[in-house]
């Protein structure tokens, strides 16, 4: 709001450009200082040979590739990310399509338990999780002994264990994107005669794109960085993930490999800028004028 | 931008007037095409074919309550999506069985575990305590021999009866142990390599080392007999002739010490051995103490003098939080929300990048920014504040830290949310000559908030229970120094984590109680904030 | 028989599973509930081949592990797979895997742990031969024994000692005294910005703390005479403990200004490191850091008080035999037989420069490393870590005193309410 103000106040002494967009530029590098430098001491660690975790030097005495060249070829970090990169796309993927569905159930439907299932499903979330650790990796054992291609270990463990928390908070952002829809949209349909698959499929999700990229990002994001969980069930080296196999280099000695951690933590960003990059045509793009017409 | 035509042609393609040509093929009873039937088959099918495998080793297990599941559960599946009714629970079912498997089922178990004493050295039943207590108290006879090995059988490699093949290093005498006990053999019949190994012996088979590792749990616990105890294996190639100094006996449910004769008495109440002195065997197990754990909370002098202070700060750390975040992602999002604006897409995705490193390591640069005299912020400033050192400044310092952590989300999801704001709405408003702070408040922040509003209430519990945010960048600190264990910035989570992991050992069960307390507590706030947004949910 | 093993109950155990199966309904249950059936499949999916060995150890020592478990497998056909595990959650993530019956074969860690892993019966006691026991140095040794018992195969000595700058400090201090006398002459001719890098951190650290909390008087637990620890008998909650305390203070924010909580343990080395700090008080951890930096540097035990000699911890790597593992007696095997080896302790001390617990493999190292010797010397004088469960409750709160005390809070007052928060936790 104060970026309102200002237009006020700035407006008329300023000209067109900067009333209309300067302040925004403005606003933008400020954001943009903000998120950044904290950053810069993991960029400059990652270039720094000696690299260490301290925020006094932030231009490294020394700079070098030598953390790069470190993490992968003595680590298996090409291994790993390729392990985040698949348990995180088809998590991130798999869950956006659970919670849509079940959005779709709780904003277009009425029925019995809906809002009980609703708050349900928001008080889940609050119990703390690494308490619940214990008992999923008791389960995971169980399941090892039974099916081991889904066990601890696998990928498919991991992706089928971060589908349980599929439904809690995208399920919830979702269906107030959903609520923002006007009934009348499919209820003409209805009339028309489409049954609620072509309703959901064919009328809803292309509305909810964006809601559906930022769930995806979110989804992606939030597997790629997930470690508390990752970390008790793998535990092979081939099967670990990113987070797993970096947090392992810093675990006990922070500093000795502090370097060769930022390099991965740096590389490891890269999939998400691109796909957000990618995806950000279809949060921002061209949907805004006349989506809702009713 | 170039994709809005194709977009928006696609979209035109969607609006329902030119769809009715694809929806003449069904019929609007719910009666079911060919199409569609293929695909319903197809997917039911798969499911079947799943159901089929994990059926598999259920039964080669006999876990026949296991089976049982897997069926009523694949049934319930076909019900609900061959049924024309029960539209809801086609679209819920997917992710419901997921939440319910691995989310509701841990948490009920860990639930469960709060009428328990489970924690270290309460884990497993009686019996595995026993095991552990016999097992770690087998000592070497003094002055008795340790043999070089051999493990071998009489029968098949894979299930013949054990027999250990030993040398005596000192007289290079050979023995065959079996279950009965220990027989000398004749040095003709057996081959040795330098190092005494029986290589070779008339009568046995000398298992591979592959043999042996199949067998591994019954070679460990194969035992011959002697005068002393008994010869245990030490690997693949010693034994050593030791004997338990603790046994458990029946008769007086009690483990005694065959040295020292010392008893210790089964305590179900406790699920440990107890002596007469009150001194607890270390290894236990895990038994019900009922609400013993809830009483433990509510009577804690410790917990009673510090709880109120830490929920109010709690509140104040989640909400502010969600505060925070919320409204510079928002202001942010408006800002560069903007049509045409040169290098949006750069601004947008540089700003996320904090949400996509690391948080764990974010948070440890950021404890070391606040280091008083090596941190960057107080040498970019010129203070010299003490930041984890008195409250009020630590409590700053980690609310700017989940600013940081937050804000990018908060910014995604806001830029996402204006998207779907009509924007003939916001158009309208403006043509109307509306200041844009008054179209704002009147038109976009109210449609903003329905999206938003169920998102702020999760961001809240989230923030609620936010441990890493707390423990990685203030340990919960400044504490003062009459109580280590209560900081000015601990939240109900990290203190919980305190008092139940810091002691001498984990207590699950006790934590599993303070949880259940806090767990209460959030989902009140939670509901009562659910509630009015009731009000917003049905506003189209 | 009152004993009833899961199975046998499908309803009422402890755990509640029951509760858990009726709510489920779903594939997951299907796996819960057939907790009890454990080990059933496991035995099966070993028998092909020559068995696996699984061993769980760190990221650093994982390459010199291969080296023996190359050996092991060429030798005995036996797969060995070795997974890295992150040292902060190793010993729980043991623990959790022995309960669910997924324990790993053998894991490494720290002599300290043991306590903790037999009260879950998670680790087997190891025989050794007196010839094997006299390969070891004695302290290693005294270690690993716990109840009477040898629990680990001991591979690596650590203890903290003081590193000096040679440029800057030619001769070690003989006394703290003397160390803050140069350290301040120094801080004077501006040469350094710190008197001392020594780890104190916001919250403390009652590792780095423990030196000089001997050097002042005090102890922590009464030990037996068979050297175990006692939990019973808490020294900081005797009245020297207080007077030794009283260093601290000092020495701290309020006093001589050589002690400040703003240098912790994440950014001790890069304050030596980086030339600010003629000493620092660390362990063998920061040599590679210190190497790396170019620093010419020395080492010599931390200084005591006057005449007062500075006890530091010593710790003890070890490999430890898992009691629930599927292999054990491959285990054993590796352990005394294949681990136990001078070239293996070798390969270790190269991956991580700490003294090898085997005499013969010392002796060796010490040719081309002459901080071996130092390094232990430093520790010889120390205290074995104390590997019993109370001693869990001791680091936080003992922590968190000493930075208050160092911070300018009352020694005795605060003492004080650590013991007591420290005695309530260990009842």
């Amino acid at each position: 709001m104060t970026a309102t103000n200002e237009v006020v106040r700035l407006g008329s002494a300023k000209g067109g450009w900067f009333r209309q967009f300067g302040w925004r530029h403005l606003v933008g590098l400020l954001a943009l200082a903000f998120s950044l430098f904290p950053i810069l001491f993991v960029i400059s660690a990652s270039l720094n040979p000696l690299g260490t975790l301290s925020s006094s030097t932030l231009i490294p005495p020394d700079t070098g590739l030598e953390n790069f060249t470190k993490l992968f070829g003595t680590t298996s970090f090409s291994r790993w990310f390729l392990n985040t990169l698949l348990i995180g796309v088809l998590s991130a993927v798999l869950s956006m399509f659970i919670s849509a569905a079940a959005a779709f159930a709780f904003s277009r439907h009425r029925f019995k338990g809906r809002r009980i299932g609703l708050v349900s499903l928001l008080l889940v979330q609050m119990f703390p999780q690494f308490l619940a650790i214990v008992a999923l990796y008791l389960i995971f054992a169980e399941i090892t002994d039974l099916y081991p291609a889904i066990g601890l270990n696998t990928a498919w463990g991991l992706i089928l264990l971060y589908l349980g928390g599929a439904l809690g908070v995208n399920t919830w952002l979702m269906k107030g994107f959903f609520d923002t829809i006007p009934k009348d949209l499919d209820e003409s349909a209805k009339v028309d005669g489409a049954t609620h698959s072509q309703i959901f499929f064919g009328i809803i999700l292309p509305l909810v794109v964006p809601i559906l990229a930022v769930t995806g990002l979110l989804g992606f994001i939030n597997t790629v960085n997930e470690f508390l969980i990752a970390s008790v069930f793998l535990t092979d080296d081939s099967s670990k993930t990113a987070a797993v196999g970096l947090y392992g280099l810093i675990s006990g000695e922070r500093n000795a490999n502090f370097g060769v951690f930022s390099a991965g933590a740096v590389i490891l960003a890269i999939p998400t800028v691109v796909l957000f990059q990618f995806l950000q045509r279809y949060i921002v793009g061209g949907l805004t004028s006349g989506a809702v017409k009713g | 931008m170039s994709d809005t035509t194709e977009i928006s042609e696609e979209r035109a393609s969607h609006e329902p007037g030119h769809r009715r040509p694809r929806f003449g093929l069904s019929g609007g009873d719910g009666t079911v095409t060919t199409g569609r039937l293929v695909i319903r088959i197809t997917v039911l099918g798969v499911a079947a074919a799943l159901a089929l495998w994990a059926a598999f080793p259920l039964v080669d297990q006999g876990n026949w309550i296991g089976l049982g599941i897997l069926v009523a559960v694949t049934a319930l599946l076909f019900y609900i999506y061959l049924s024309p009714r029960a539209i809801p629970a086609k679209y819920l079912i997917p992710g419901t069985l997921f939440l319910i498997a691995f989310q509701v089922v841990p948490v009920i178990y860990t639930v469960t575990t709060a009428f328990t004493n489970f924690g270290d050295g309460h884990r497993g039943t009686k019996q595995e305590a026993i095991t552990a207590i016999q097992d770690a108290s087998v000592r070497q006879v003094p002055g008795s021999t340790v043999y070089v090995l051999s493990i071998a059988t009489t029968g098949d490699p894979a299930s013949g009866d054990l027999v250990f093949l030993l040398t005596d290093p000192g007289t290079d005498a050979f023995f065959a142990g079996t279950a009965g006990g220990l027989r000398e053999l004749p040095a003709g019949a057996v081959q040795a390599d330098p190092a005494g190994k029986i290589q070779q012996a008339q009568g046995y088979t000398i298992l591979t080392i592959g043999q042996a590792a199949a067998r591994s749990p019954e070679i460990a616990a194969f035992k011959v007999p002697t005068q002393a105890g008994a010869l245990y294996s030490q690997g693949l190639s010693r034994a050593f002739e030791g004997a338990p100094q603790q046994t458990y006996e029946a008769g007086c449910d009690c483990i005694r010490d065959a040295v020292s004769g010392r008893t210790w008495t089964a305590d179900e109440s406790d699920g440990s051995f107890v002596d007469q002195q009150g001194q607890r065997l270390a290894q236990g197990w895990k038994v019900n103490v009922g609400l013993r754990n809830f009483t433990d909370v509510v009577t804690d002098q410790e917990i009673r003098s510090s709880f109120l202070k830490m929920l109010l700060w709690n509140f104040v750390f989640a909400g502010g939080t969600v505060l925070i975040t919320f409204a510079l992602g928002l202001v942010v999002a408006i800002t560069l929300n903007r049509p045409g604006m040169r290098g949006q897409r750069v601004y947008r995705s540089l700003i996320i990048l904090p949400y996509a490193m690391p948080a764990v390591v974010m948070l440890l640069v950021w404890r070391d920014m606040f280091n008083t005299e090596f941190g960057l912020i107080n040498r970019m400033t010129g203070l010299e504040v003490n930041w984890f050192g008195t409250p009020p400044t630590a409590q700053i310092a980690v609310l700017l830290v989940q600013l940081w952590l937050g804000y990018n989300y908060m910014f995604l999801v806001c830029t996402g949310a204006l998207q779907s704001i009509p924007a003939d709405l916001t158009e309208a408003a403006s043509i109307d000559g509306a200041r844009p702070l008054y179209a704002f408040r009147t038109v976009t922040f109210p449609l903003l908030l329905i999206a938003l509003a169920p998102l702020l209430i999760s961001s809240f519990a989230f923030n609620f229970n936010n441990f890493a945010g707390i423990y990685l960048v203030s340990g919960g600190g400044p504490f003062p120094p009459d109580n280590p264990n209560a900081g000015a910035t601990d939240i109900l989570i990290t203190y919980t984590y305190r008092l139940a992991f810091g002691g001498a050992g984990a207590q699950y069960g006790f934590a599993a109680a303070v949880s259940v307390f806090i767990f209460v507590i959030v989902a009140t706030v939670s509901i009562i904030g659910f509630r009015r947004t009731r009000s917003l949910e049905e506003i189209n | 028989m009152r004993l009833r093993t899961r199975r046998d109950t499908p309803g009422g155990t402890p755990g509640g599973r029951l509760p858990a199966v009726l709510l489920a309904g779903i594939l997951l249950a299907v796996a819960a509930c057939g907790q009890g059936g454990a080990g059933t499949g496991r035995a099966a999916s070993q028998s092909e081949g020559g068995g696996t060995l699984t061993i769980w150890t760190d990221d650093k020592r994982a390459p010199a592990l291969k080296a023996a478990a190359d050996r092991f497998s060429k030798e005995t056909g036996v797969t060995v797979r070795i997974q890295t595990v992150p040292g902060e959650t190793r010993q729980v993530d043991f623990v959790t895997a022995s309960q669910g019956g997924k324990a790993p074969d053998l894991v490494m860690g720290a002599h300290d742990w043991i306590g903790n892993l037999v009260r879950n019966g998670a680790i087997d006691p190891i025989t050794m031969t007196e010839d094997q026991k006299a390969a070891f140095n004695a302290l290693a040794l005294k270690g690993v024994t716990f109840d009477g018992q040898i629990y680990g195969i001991p591979f690596a000595l650590e203890n903290v000692v003081l590193f000096r700058n040679t440029d800057l400090a030619p001769d070690a201090p003989e006394s703290f005294e003397d160390l803050v006398a140069a350290g301040k002459r120094l801080k004077s001719e501006g040469k350094v910005s710190e008197v001392l890098a020594f780890p104190v951190g916001q919250n403390g650290d009652a590792y780095y703390g423990y030196p000089l909390y001997t050097a002042g008087g005090g102890y922590l637990f009464g030990q037996a005479d068979d050297g175990d620890y006692d939990p019973g008998d808490l020294g900081l909650a005797r009245p020297e403990a207080a007077e030794a305390m009283e260093n601290f203070a000092r020495y701290g924010e309020k006093g001589e200004g050589v002690l400040k909580r703003s240098i912790g343990t994440d950014n001790v080395a890069s304050v030596f490191t980086g030339g600010k700090s003629a000493f620092l008080v660390g362990g063998p951890w920061f040599i590679s850091e210190i190497q790396k930096a170019g620093i010419d540097y020395d080492i010599s035990p931390v200084p005591g008080f006057g005449d007062t000699r500075a006890k530091p911890f010593v710790g003890v790597q070890a490999l430890f035999v898992a009691s629930k593992g599927p292999s054990k007696v491959l285990a054993q095997e590796f352990a005394t037989n294949y681990f136990a080896q001078p070239d293996v302790a070798l390969a270790f001390y190269r991956a991580d420069p700490r003294p090898p617990a085997l005499i013969a493999a010392f002796d060796q190292a010490k040719t081309t490393d002459e901080d071996l010797p130092k390094l232990l010397s430093a520790g010889e004088g120390g205290d074995i870590m104390p590997a019993i469960p109370a001693m869990n409750a001791v680091w936080d709160p003992w922590g968190k005193a000493i930075a208050a005390v160092v911070g300018g809070a009352d020694p005795a007052g605060t003492t004080q309410s650590a013991a007591e928060t420290i005695q309530s936790a260990i009842e």
